[in-house]
């Protein structure tokens, strides 16, 4: 009995050192977990360097693309007790399903680099991963053959009559159809977390959220949302139908990268897209024109935030690995050549190598950019409701009256 | 002595799976009923508390259009799935059981589809219906398959049918072998006496065949049953849950089965306690309507 006894208090001992004493022998151990699968690689390689130099260890986790969901992935660490120590969140419906653990980020030095941090209530909480952007994408040459000035693509009438050129020349011009547009299921995104953006911000200052405050209240522009719709139409009607209501990204970027239309309804992270299809042409972005009245610029933000996990035991040198990412050229030099983003930092001077990506950096130097509010409302809300709304009139279920009296009714019953 | 002993040891080689089965089947099935009455959201949002909210979550979902939706569409979608798969396995077993030549090559040909995981396998038929059946319309000039208006994908009532096609391609192989090992157990003297009395073959299929292999069909009906009202893979690959529709006035995917519902309130709604609670719902009438299947079926079975 006794030697048993002696056993145990062996074991527990045993047990205690190993779950205190890991520091003794081992490094710190910071955890990364972020969305973009297509910078994972670029991501492990930056870090590795970061962590050798530092003598601690960094793990990066990426989840996202078709197989993987990150608020799904965090949702389960949360439960299983290993959050990360930094984790990339969406914007404000994210950030408040994190915000008891959110830590405050005020005081670093990278805060007054950049315009575009997670700010709530006067707070930064969000590191800027980079800055995207979209308007719509067009093909230089293709305008250029038909006769159309990109200048002119500033509001509905100069695109209603760039597009119903472009369509009389299709042949000639070797074109399926005018613009790539999608609106299938799967492709839900496109038109709920992108396109629905130009009825919420476009034509308003950089951060005016006076057009969702008044939808958030139920209240609808009927004036904004109709000139708005006639702009959804003017798209679905140029569209290839096929891939308009059945085609998925491949589908829809393809199009565009081939020559087999002239406009892409997407931002600059197509730009890789563009690489491999070993697309040459000339093209940048036109702005949406979902307005009568000319609006001049493009939807240009910071598409995903680093948050630092207050409870972590190692949030100091968290904190220090976003410092050193947006200070020292390493991390200029992994955010812009490696991993081909766009710096959200005035002090990174290195520029992206992709045609879009310079198209979005134009305009923003030109300060002609409108934000991204599309995720001031709920994920729910959008890919839901929204969405199938959206296929309905896609799909010719439904006609443009009908349309505009289920957006309408959405926004009124959200 | 010697008795208490092998009870020792049966034990103690019943204690792995008995541990396994507790840990992943047991406490997550209660741990999920209590999380149902509860407002969870596992995640951290200011000021959140783990509160008992009673029927809230189940009340609430049968409550929402897009979950009835879904249970009915389950239904019609598990109907047609187990009709459309039993007839085809039945028809592949009696093809793969006569006389023909290389019917070795046929079943392993037939069984291959069901190796294949379902989400590869929806990808697959979305390139077939999305791509391949278009180009096809093309070149055989067939305006009708080619016109975009005619993509299989892009009706409802039209995806659902593509959803038992593939359910069935992916499904039918696996049924086609129990109906394989019970038509291979029918005794050769009972239809060799039919066929001196003069029963012709089909006579024979439905008096001696069928009744003799109907244990078999409690089992493949019990299990396409219960397949088809799990789909997600599928589902999510193929189709995921679109083209939409309009149910009790309300806009929401058109072919979003029960399994992917639960998903989309788990995860897109970021409703894990509601999903929770949907998913209890979703057990329990799967457990009824199997236990009413089963003993149903029992009823047919003949003994010899």
């Amino acid at each position: 009995m006794r030697r048993i006894s002696l056993i145990m208090v062996g074991l527990l001992a045993m047990a205690a050192l190993f779950a205190n004493g890991c520091k003794l022998w081992e490094k710190d151990v910071i955890v990364l977990a972020q969305g973009k699968p297509e910078i994972d690689g670029q991501l492990k390689a930056y870090a590795a360097a970061w962590a050798e130099e530092n003598g601690v260890e960094v793990v990066i986790k990426s989840c996202g693309g078709g197989n993987c969901d990150l608020g799904q992935q965090l949702k389960a660490d949360y439960a299983a007790g290993e959050m990360p120590d930094i984790f990339a969140i969406n914007g404000l419906e994210d950030y408040l399903e994190w915000q008891a653990i959110a830590a405050d980020l005020s005081d670093e030095a990278w805060v007054d680099k950049t315009d575009v941090a997670f700010v709530h209530n006067g707070k930064t909480f969000g590191f800027p991963v980079s800055i995207e952007g979209w308007g719509l994408a067009y093909n230089a040459d293709i305008l250029a053959e038909a006769g159309v000035d990109p200048k002119s693509l500033v509001n509905l009438s100069g695109y209603r009559e760039a597009f119903a050129k472009i369509d009389s020349m299709k042949e000639q011009l070797g074109l399926d159809s005018v613009v790539s547009m999608a609106a299938g299921t799967e492709m839900f995104w496109v038109t709920t977390h992108h396109n629905l953006n130009s009825l919420l911000s476009n034509g308003l200052q950089y951060g005016d959220t006076s057009v969702v405050d008044q939808l958030l209240a139920g209240q609808v522009d009927s004036k904004r949302l109709s000139e708005y719709v006639d702009w959804v139409e003017l798209l679905f009607q140029y569209a290839d139908k096929a891939i308009l209501t059945t085609g998925n990204y491949d589908a829809q970027v393809g199009a565009f990268a081939t020559g087999k239309a002239a406009f892409l309804h997407q931002g600059n992270w197509t730009d890789p897209n563009m690489a491999d299809a070993n697309a040459t042409f000339e093209m940048a972005f036109a702005p949406h024109g979902s307005m009568e009245a000319v609006t001049d610029g493009i939807f240009v933000s910071a598409p995903s935030f680093y948050l630092v996990n207050v409870e972590s035991a190692n949030a100091e040198l968290a904190k220090k690995f976003l410092v050193d990412l947006a200070t020292t050229s390493a991390g200029a030099n992994y955010i812009v050549k490696e991993a081909k983003m766009i710096p959200a930092f005035t002090n990174i001077t290195l520029n992206p190598d992709g045609q879009l990506s310079s198209s979005v950096q134009d305009w923003m130097s030109q300060g002609k950019v409108y934000s991204w509010n599309q995720y001031l409302f709920s994920a729910e809300f959008r890919d839901k409701t929204l969405a199938p709304i959206y296929n309905q009139f896609a799909n010719d279920q439904i006609d443009k009256a009908r349309f505009i009296q289920l957006l309408t009714e959405a926004f009124q019953n959200r | 002595m010697l008795k208490k002993r092998s009870q020792f040891v049966f034990w103690l080689f019943l204690i792995p799976i008995l541990f396994a089965f507790l840990m992943v089947v047991i406490i997550p099935f209660f741990l999920g009923i209590f999380y149902s009455l509860t407002n969870w959201s596992s995640s951290a949002r200011l000021g959140a508390t783990l509160d008992f909210v009673g029927l809230t979550n189940f009340i609430e979902s049968l409550k929402d259009p897009s979950f009835i939706y879904s249970f009915l569409l389950t239904c019609v979608y598990t109907t047609l799935n187990i009709l459309a798969i039993n007839a085809v396995s039945f028809g592949l077993a009696l093809l793969v059981t006569s006389a023909i030549k290389g019917r070795n090559i046929y079943r392993v040909g037939f069984f291959l589809p069901n190796l294949i995981g379902g989400l590869i396998l929806g990808y697959i038929w979305q390139f077939i219906f999305n791509n391949a059946i278009p180009t096809l319309g093309e070149v055989l000039k067939l305006p009708f398959l080619s016109n975009p208006k005619n993509l299989i994908l892009a009706s409802r009532n039209a995806s659902v049918v593509a959803l038992v096609i593939v359910g069935t391609w992916q499904y039918a192989g696996y049924i086609m072998m129990i109906y394989v090992a019970a038509l291979e157990s029918v005794p050769v003297e009972l239809l060799e006496a039919a066929r001196i009395d003069g029963a012709s073959g089909l006579q024979r299929l439905r008096n001696i065949t069928i009744p003799m292999v109907a244990q078999a069909f409690t089992i493949t009906v019990f299990l396409t049953l219960v397949n088809s009202f799990k789909q997600f893979d599928v589902n999510v690959s193929l189709t995921a849950g679109g083209p939409s529709t309009i149910f009790m006035g309300k806009p929401m995917n058109g072919t979003e089965l029960l399994a992917l519902d639960i998903y989309n309130t788990a995860f897109v709604s970021n409703n894990l306690a509601q999903g929770q609670a949907r998913a209890f719902l979703f057990f329990v009438v799967l457990v009824l309507i199997s236990v009413v299947q089963v003993r149903a079926g029992k009823k047919r079975e003949v003994e010899l």
